[in-house]
Order: C-alpha cells, then sequence, then structure tokens
C-alpha cells in the first residue's frame, strides 16, 4: 500500500495528466454519443447569457451601419413625402379653389388676386403693400387671404396700390375662433415671431386640444367663414376663465407673394346694418 | 499570493472571453482561426507546479468547449500542451535561472521563443483537429488546417508579446 502511495505520488504529474485525458475523453465519446450534453453545452443558462451580451455588443458596434441605412430611409422617404404634399397641396387648392366660387356665389363674396409689391417688416407695426386698390374694389376694411389662410385686413388704399395690416401687427387684432366652436376668441400678435400669434378670449369651458385648427368665424364681414388662421400648439389657463392659446399661424409671412382681396359685395349694406341695429339697442 | 492568483484568473478569463467573443468568429479563407488562447498555458510561470499546470489547461479547455459545444476536444488538447509545456520550457528556456520564469521573448531570446511557441501551438492544434474529427483518415487536412492555424496563432501571440515588450 505503501509502494503503492509512493508510486502514485512520484507519477503524480503523469497519473493526473491521464486522468484529466480520460475526462476528456469520456467527455468526448459521451458528447458523441449523445449529441449534445444538456448540462454542459450552449444552451445552459450562463452560456446564453453571454452570448447575449456578445449579442447586445456586437449590435452596439453596427449602430453606425444602421443608422447610416436610416438616415438613407429617412431621407427617401421624406422626398416621397415631399412629393406627396406637393401633390395633396395641388388637389386640395383646386378643392379649396371650387370651395371659395362656391362661398362666393352663396355669400356674394368675390376674390381679387394681388402680388405683395412691399412688405414692411420692422419689429412692431408691419405693413405691406398689395398691387391691386380702389380701380379694382379694393376697399379698406376687406379681409386679405392666401391659399394657407387669413393674411391680414386693407387699412387704406389708392387708386392702384392698398396697404395690408397683416395679423402678425402688435396693434392689429383679428376675431378667430376654434374650429368646431362658436365661442369668438381675440387673435393678436406679441411682435416676436413671424410664425406664432395668441388666440385670448376664450373660455375654459370650451374643451381646447393641441392641433385644433384656429379659423375665422364669418361673423364679420371681413372674412368669410372658416379661413384657416393656424394651428394651437400650446394653451394655458389663466386666472380669469379664459385660455391664453397659442396659435402656429398657418400662412409663412416670410414667403408671401400672392394674396387674395376677399371683396364682400353687401359689405357696406351689412355693415350699415349692423350700425344701425346697434344704435337702437343704446 | 493571492493577488498573482486573481491576476491569473482574470487572464484566464480574459483569454476565455477574446477566443469565444471573437477569434472564434473569425474564419480565414472558411476554416482557418487563431487558437490564442493556448497562449495563457504557454504564459504560465515556472513556479506554478506541473500539477497547477494541468489543471490549469483542463479547465481552460473545458470551459471552451462548453462555450463551443465541443465538449472534451479542447480540454483534451490543452491538457496534452499543459502536460508537454514544462518540459518544452526546460528544453527552450534559459537554463540559467529557474526560480521564477514567466516565457517571454525577453527571456527566452526570439528564436528560443519562436519555437517554443510554435511546437506547442502546432501540437495543441494538431491534437485538436484530430480528436474533432475523431478520426485518423483526415490526418493530412487536420496537419494542414494545424499549421495554418498555427501561424495565424503564432502571429498573434508574437504581436501581443511586442505589445508587451513596448509598455514594458
Amino acid at each position: 500500500m505503501r509502494t503503492l502511495i509512493l508510486f502514485l505520488l512520484r507519477f503524480k504529474t503523469l497519473f493526473l495528466f491521464l486522468g484529466l485525458e480520460l475526462i476528456s475523453f469520456w467527455l468526448i465519446v459521451n458528447n458523441n454519443q449523445f449529441q449534445r450534453n444538456h448540462f454542459l453545452s450552449s444552451s445552459n443558462v450562463v452560456v446564453g447569457s453571454v452570448y447575449n451580451l456578445s449579442d447586445k455588443i456586437y449590435k452596439y458596434f453596427t449602430l453606425a451601419s444602421v443608422n447610416a441605412s436610416l438616415a438613407k430611409e429617412n431621407e427617401s422617404l421624406n422626398t416621397e413625402l415631399v412629393q406627396l404634399r406637393e401633390q395633396l397641396a395641388f388637389y386640395r387648392q383646386d378643392a379649396s379653389y371650387t370651395g371659395r366660387r362656391y362661398h362666393s356665389v352663396q355669400n356674394n363674396y368675390s376674390f381679387v388676386t394681388a402680388k405683395v409689391i412691399h412688405f414692411s417688416a420692422g419689429n412692431q407695426k408691419n405693413y405691406f403693400t398689395i398691387n391691386k386698390g380702389e380701380n379694382d374694389d379694393v376697399r379698406v376694411g376687406m379681409g386679405v387671404v392666401n391659399e394657407k389662410g387669413v393674411v391680414g385686413i386693407v387699412n387704406s388704399t389708392s387708386s392702384h396700390f392698398a396697404s395690408v395690416v397683416p395679423i402678425v401687427n402688435a396693434s392689429s387684432w383679428t376675431s378667430a375662433t376654434i374650429k368646431g366652436k362658436t365661442h369668438l376668441g381675440q387673435l393678436s400678435w406679441k411682435g416676436k415671431d413671424f410664425r406664432y400669434a395668441t388666440l385670448q378670449e376664450v373660455p375654459l369651458y370650451i374643451p381646447v386640444a393641441l392641433g385644433d385648427s384656429v379659423v375665422t368665424s364669418g361673423y364679420s364681414s371681413t372674412f368669410p367663414e372658416g379661413f384657416m388662421v393656424g394651428k394651437v400648439i400650446s394653451f394655458s389657463e389663466r386666472n380669469d376663465n379664459f385660455y391664453d392659446i397659442r396659435v402656429e399661424l398657418a400662412v409663412d409671412f416670410d414667403k408671401l407673394s400672392y394674396v387674395d382681396v376677399i371683396r364682400c359685395q353687401y359689405a357696406d349694406e351689412r355693415s350699415a346694418l349692423e350700425k344701425r341695429k346697434g344704435r337702437s339697442d343704446d | 499570493m493571492i493577488d498573482i492568483t486573481l491576476k491569473r484568473l482574470l487572464s484566464f478569463v480574459g483569454f476565455l472571453l477574446l477566443q469565444i467573443l471573437l477569434l472564434n468568429n473569425i474564419k480565414f479563407l472558411g476554416f482557418i482561426t487563431p487558437y490564442l488562447y493556448v497562449y495563457f498555458i504557454l504564459l504560465l510561470p515556472s513556479s506554478v507546479s506541473k500539477e497547477m499546470t494541468l489543471v490549469w489547461g483542463f479547465l481552460l479547455g473545458l470551459v471552451l468547449d462548453i462555450f463551443c459545444d465541443t465538449l472534451g476536444c479542447n480540454a483534451f488538447a490543452t491538457t496534452f500542451v499543459a502536460f508537454l509545456k514544462p518540459y518544452f520550457q526546460n528544453f527552450f528556456g534559459p537554463k540559467d535561472d529557474f526560480d521564477d520564469l514567466t516565457p517571454s521573448i525577453d527571456r527566452f531570446g526570439f528564436n528560443m521563443f519562436v519555437q517554443y511557441v510554435a511546437y506547442l501551438v502546432l501540437i495543441h492544434h494538431l491534437t485538436f483537429f484530430l480528436i474533432e474529427a475523431f478520426t485518423l483518415s483526415v490526418f493530412w487536412f487536420a496537419l494542414l488546417k494545424a499549421v495554418c492555424c498555427s501561424v495565424f496563432t503564432l502571429l498573434l501571440i508574437l504581436s501581443f508579446e511586442y505589445f508587451k515588450a513596448r509598455r514594458r
């Protein structure tokens, strides 16, 4: 026994070597017989999670190319979007044209197309000049729109020209309403950014949502009902039961070129009637 | 002592991860994969006993096997290399100091180190490929594969060595 132990100790390296090789060999044979040893294989939880991690890291490093392909896709989608938008705008324009004709027949409105020839974009009191005047029946107080929406109101005229106060003039205000509601709000411009205006005097009990359209009310002869002013982009509730609504204007005042002046055939008659009515109420 | 063991354990895990996550995915020309992980055994200093070398080698191969679904093949080859390694180290290594010799180009000299690495790597690869095939009928192809892969592994090891030498 003692000799055996001594013998084993003397050749312990060799025996360890042989033992380990035997285990390896047994594993190989075992593995080949059963194809897959479920305990010690890649289905193991630890092994699986390591591969999972490596997969994640690999994906992280491929982010750059993924980004590139996404950007490319984005680009092509954007191009398509712009094309479709243009088409849509084209057809919309047509539709609104028919709508306008209908409107004009029904309400005796007609349109005079004019070109903006000067835009004095000061800080607060902006005006612009159009190339149509009294000779084309453009009168003070007429509404001015373009294909996107409400632009402003004529405030003085000469025989060939007219001066228009746009809604982006700090001293002007226009009445407007949330589309689908009847309550009048007061649209004013705070004198900062051509893109945004403020709608006030809308009572709190009216439900307002982001993205709601702000349109003209049709309660005056200046603008027919339903002309686009802009979209609600944010609103806050004031203490006095009214909203403070920030409106993104539909018209791009930086790129104003052609506008339509709205002529209401019986505007004078209407305003005279309304004045008289008001007086008799007093 | 604990510090050294911990360091060795870390390099053990490091070599395995490098092998599993990176090198095993390399299939140059369809079949050439560097098996750098053997380098771990080759780097064990002479102060590590022959038995411990064997155990390290066996464990190294076994863990790799578990990850590669080649149960036993790597363990067999690495144990074999671990068994031979001390003898090769004595043969190719410097004869003068025996206290604690960590194989490196500096200590062995370029020529001896390359031979030391090349023989052991070739033996490992050949053993592995033959065990993997589990038949001698593919001997020539296994030999070709072993030589090709050995060249790759050797180049990798040498670049590691130069890296270490430059850092010093």
